[in-house]
């Protein structure tokens, strides 16, 4: 009887249910319209679920719908942050197609456009972990300096952020005047600036305490997923599409590959996912004045690309490193007017299957943070 | 005794590193104070003050703006609007009485589905569809986002009196 | 009784309200209590506010209001009246109008202890300190009630979070709170008072090392406990679309964020008349204009050099709020328990120390 009572007090202990909490589309914690349905005990995550395709557009089968003449003009939409991957990477594959020679001209052009881009793309994710983390003032100053190097997306291409300039057979236009020397001018500045963001955000005692040590994607987990890009490399991958497989003359480029080393700080935390893209902003910098002092003379383009322009039936895959990571695309020709099949594989995808598994044992207050850590472009895997 | 006294050591230094760099994020937003030199200067443009703002002067040459097209070099070959990716431009060209050129007699332009992306501006051959610097284009009206520069429908006689004048300015037989 | 003027308040009150003899003292209190709210709380607000939205656009390299009036000085005026006359979608519901009451009720009733000068003082009793210290804590009771009462998941984290650090930043504040009175032989306005002087060299926080240090706890602890930014979790925007405040809208907006500046300059100017001198003018204005006889005077200048030097201390909190990332909850209740409390007790010793060998001392 006594035994009974004893076993009593069990059946009274304190039921505490986990909530079930639907984020999205729309909320700040996510960078562009996603949604997450997460369980929750207490401010833990226990499990997420993501669901996407609220920025599906039907680029693909835009693409088959148009001339191949248009065709860069969508790929610049794959991705609105980055828009010269996308072009890079279509391109490329329509010339290994056509089997078209891009001039060395049109290669530096591109080249310089690449890290421009993927300078414009890190300044943003460091204006949105400032964002997300709380420190406002680090917002305006990246997005102030930001607007340098949009100056010179507009005065190369016309536009600020889907510069549609990249053409089969090279670069739509030469570069203007001045241009080179804006160019240097802005990585002059850019160097200035990165000390300064290192000074009020970096290693700040608040900032460090919230994202070191938080969200860390194993090592052992970034080929699961097949992560790529800046994440793969804070988690201790040295996987850089420029390195593994050059193209567009990266080879003859000097640089190297911005790594978080255990010595560096914790692999793989969202610490270390933003002091690689520190560090890459400041090796485009250096790729910047490398291939803008040395453009070579030459055409930047093999020709104008018109309205019968046919490539001949085959396929081609390319790769490209774009801010996010290794963008592929696929080019499928039938030697028809129109592609046949255009397929993108966007780094982000491999990023949305792994955020689940992230996101378990993460506080509420920490999900803003890694999820714009992650650097999720919705676009690209929404296509 | 020695790992106690290094807990409290690492607790007061953990401390310390916090205030100092609570007390170092703080200076560096100083010189902003001041607007001190170059770098520091407040970079908000007052649109639509003209002083603080930039014009359409500031803007650089090739600046993808409105669109406007000099439909006197129009042909009418229709390249814009097959190559357009919203299908914005729509064009009605009709074969002129005995001249080569085609009459556009429509062609519009929708702006509210144009993303100017330049790609009608570069397959224009006569170079009559360009980009000006233009980018103020908000309208009260949705209709009014519709720029039309087409010559609009005109009979045949019309188009035979047109084309005799113009011969006549070409073979410098009347002077306007 | 006021020793200085040897009125009581009622009587120093009626003779500056111009009212007759015969007026009842809740009368003078009312009127008294509307001044105050009117021409100190209610322009402190639009002071703060203004110069909180200009210097953060300094740190920010942009320029801040600007149209609203001369240097955009009535922008606070303008977001004022811009929420006054927003469209009710929601009646409110009991739980609302309970929050509004415990609001109110923790606003009023210490707007009388205010320490605005040595002749403003209303509620000079062995206790005032501690009264706007409750003030604090039925604030947080009700902004909790407030996130509860949402009935959405950011209102309830919200809440949560505004309730653990109320508790949290509870103990260190009182700690702080009890090393100034230590120094001070009490917690009556006038004995900060006459403790201290006019320079800086006469204040409390300078007085010894264990005094500073008490009032940088005591700073912190009311950032934790009213949740001001920089710690400010329970409204964070970023993961709780604002949290306890993320349905609220026009009047109760309005009313919201008034409730939540006066805990902010409740607790500047309890620091300040603690810590930093609080109304003593420098210069021995003080006693000149008291042996002159000039009450208007001294109240006038007493209460512009209190706000001053409470203006200057929210400006720098609100500044290391714009350059300083938010704290997590979790983080925030750490820092309370395991940092601010050890020094707290720390600076109680070391003070009751100091207090205890100036009277050795003195005694000798």
């Amino acid at each position: 009887m006594i035994h009974e009572h004893l076993q009593e007090p069990e059946k009274e202990r304190l039921r505490t249910d986990l909530a079930s909490w639907e984020i999205g589309p729309y909320h700040g914690a996510l960078p562009a319209p996603m949604q997450l349905q997460l369980t929750l005990d207490g401010e833990v995550i226990v499990s997420a679920r993501v669901e996407t395709g609220f920025l599906h557009r039907g680029l693909e089968k835009t693409f088959e719908l148009h001339l191949w003449q248009s065709a860069p003009a969508y790929a610049d939409h794959l991705d609105p942050e980055g828009s010269v991957f996308g072009e890079l990477a279509l391109c490329m594959a329509v010339e290994e197609i056509a089997r078209i020679d891009v001039p060395e001209r049109a290669k530096r052009i591109r080249v310089i456009l690449s890290e421009l881009t993927r300078v414009t793309a890190h300044m943003g994710y460091v204006a949105r972990i400032a964002r997300s983390v709380g420190s406002d003032t680090m917002v305006h100053y990246v997005l102030r300096d930001r607007e340098k190097v949009l100056d010179l997306f507009e005065l190369l291409s016309g536009a600020r952020f889907s510069v549609n300039f990249l053409r089969f057979g090279g670069v739509q236009a030469d570069v203007t005047e001045g241009f080179i020397e804006r160019v240097l001018e802005v990585c002059d500045l850019i160097r200035f600036r990165l000390k300064e963001y290192n000074d009020l955000l970096t290693f700040n005692h608040a900032f460090l305490k919230r994202t070191v040590g938080v969200g860390i994607i194993p090592h052992g987990r970034v080929h699961h997923y097949g992560i790529t890009g800046p994440n793969a490399r804070a988690s201790g991958h040295s996987l850089d599409v420029r390195k593994v497989a050059p193209y567009s003359g990266y080879g003859r480029v000097d640089f190297e590959i911005p790594m978080v080393t255990p010595e560096y700080g914790n692999e793989g935390d969202i610490h270390a996912r933003f002091l690689i893209r520190l560090r890459e902003i400041a090796q485009s910098v250096e790729i910047l004045r490398q291939e803008a002092e040395a453009i070579p003379k030459g055409d930047f383009s093999v020709g104008p690309i018109d309205k019968d322009f046919v490539p001949p039936a085959g396929e081609a895959y390319s790769r490209v490193e774009s801010s996010r990571g290794l963008l592929g695309c696929h080019v499928v020709s039938d030697g028809g007017r129109s592609p046949r099949r255009i397929q993108f594989r966007p780094p982000t995808f491999s990023l949305l299957a792994a955020i689940p598994e992230l996101v378990r044992g993460v506080r509420i207050e920490d999900l803003p943070v890694l999820l714009m850590s992650l650097d999720l472009g919705i676009a690209e895997a929404d296509r | 005794m020695i790992s106690v006294f290094s807990t409290i050591a690492r607790y007061l230094l953990d401390v310390y590193y916090g205030a100092r760099s609570v007390w170092s994020s703080c200076i560096t937003a100083i010189p902003y104070l001041f607007s001190a030199g170059d770098f520091r200067k407040e970079v908000t443009e007052q649109y639509p003050d003209p002083i603080s703002s930039r014009t359409a002067d500031d803007l650089p040459p090739r600046t993808r703006g409105l669109l406007y097209n000099h439909i006197d070099r129009c042909t009418g070959c229709k390249e814009c609007e097959k190559t357009c990716p919203t299908q914005c431009i729509s064009i009605k060209a009709d074969q002129g009485a005995e001249d080569a050129k085609l009459w556009v007699s429509k062609f519009d332009i929708d702006f509210s589905r144009c993303i100017f992306c330049g790609l009608c501006a570069e397959v224009c051959q006569p170079q009559s569809l360009v980009h000006t610097k233009q980018y103020e284009g908000a309208v009260y009206e949705l209709t009014d986002l519709v720029a039309s520069f087409g010559r609009g429908s005109v009979t045949n006689e019309q188009r035979e009196k047109w084309a005799s004048l113009r011969r006549a300015v070409e073979s410098d037989e009347v002077f306007l | 009784m006021n020793e200085l003027s040897g009125l009581s308040w009622s009587a120093a009150w009626r003779v500056a309200l111009g009212l007759p003899e015969a007026a009842p003292q809740w009368l003078i209190a009312t009127i008294g209590l509307i001044c105050i709210y009117g021409l100190v709380i209610l322009p402190s607000g639009w002071m703060v506010a203004y110069l909180d939205r200009k210097l953060s656009a300094d740190f920010q390299a942009r320029v801040g209001p600007n149209r609203a009036g001369p240097a955009g000085f009535f922008q606070p005026l303008a977001d004022l009246l811009k929420l006054l006359q927003k469209e009710t979608v929601q009646e409110w519901s009991w739980r609302e109008g309970f929050w509004l009451g415990v609001h109110t009720m923790a606003l009023y009733s210490t707007v009388a202890v205010l320490p605005l000068g040595s002749l403003a003082l209303l509620v000079d009793t062995d206790m005032s300190a501690f009264l706007p210290f409750w003030a604090t804590l039925v604030l947080a009771l009700g902004t909790m009630l407030m996130g509860f009462s949402q009935g959405s998941a950011p209102g309830w984290f919200g809440g949560v979070r505004v309730a653990a650090q109320a508790l949290a930043g509870a103990f260190p504040a009182l700690v702080a709170l009890l090393s100034a009175g230590l120094q001070a032989g009490g917690f009556r306005w006038s004995a900060f008072a006459a403790i201290q002087g006019g320079s800086p060299l006469h204040w409390t926080a300078f007085a010894n090392p264990f005094q500073f240090l008490a009032m940088v706890v005591f700073i912190i602890s009311g950032l934790v406990l009213l949740g001001i930014p920089p710690l400010d979790a329970g409204l964070s925007i970023p993961d709780l679309h604002g949290g306890v405040a993320s349905s609220l809208y026009g009047r109760r907006l309005s009313l919201f964020q008034l409730g939540r500046f006066y805990g902010f300059f409740l607790w500047s100017v309890i620091t300040v008349v603690l810590f930093l001198g609080g109304w003593i003018l420098p210069a021995g204005l003080s006693v000149s204009l008291q042996e002159g006889g000039d009450w208007k005077w001294l109240q006038l200048l007493e209460l512009v050099w209190l706000l001053a030097k409470t203006y200057s201390l929210m400006v720098i909190l609100v500044w290391v709020a714009r350059v300083n990332p938010r704290s997590r909850v979790d983080q925030i209740t750490d820092f309370a328990w395991k940092v601010l409390s050890p020094f707290s007790l720390f600076a109680l010793i070391g003070a009751a120390l100091c207090a205890g060998w100036n009277v050795w001392r003195a005694g000798v």
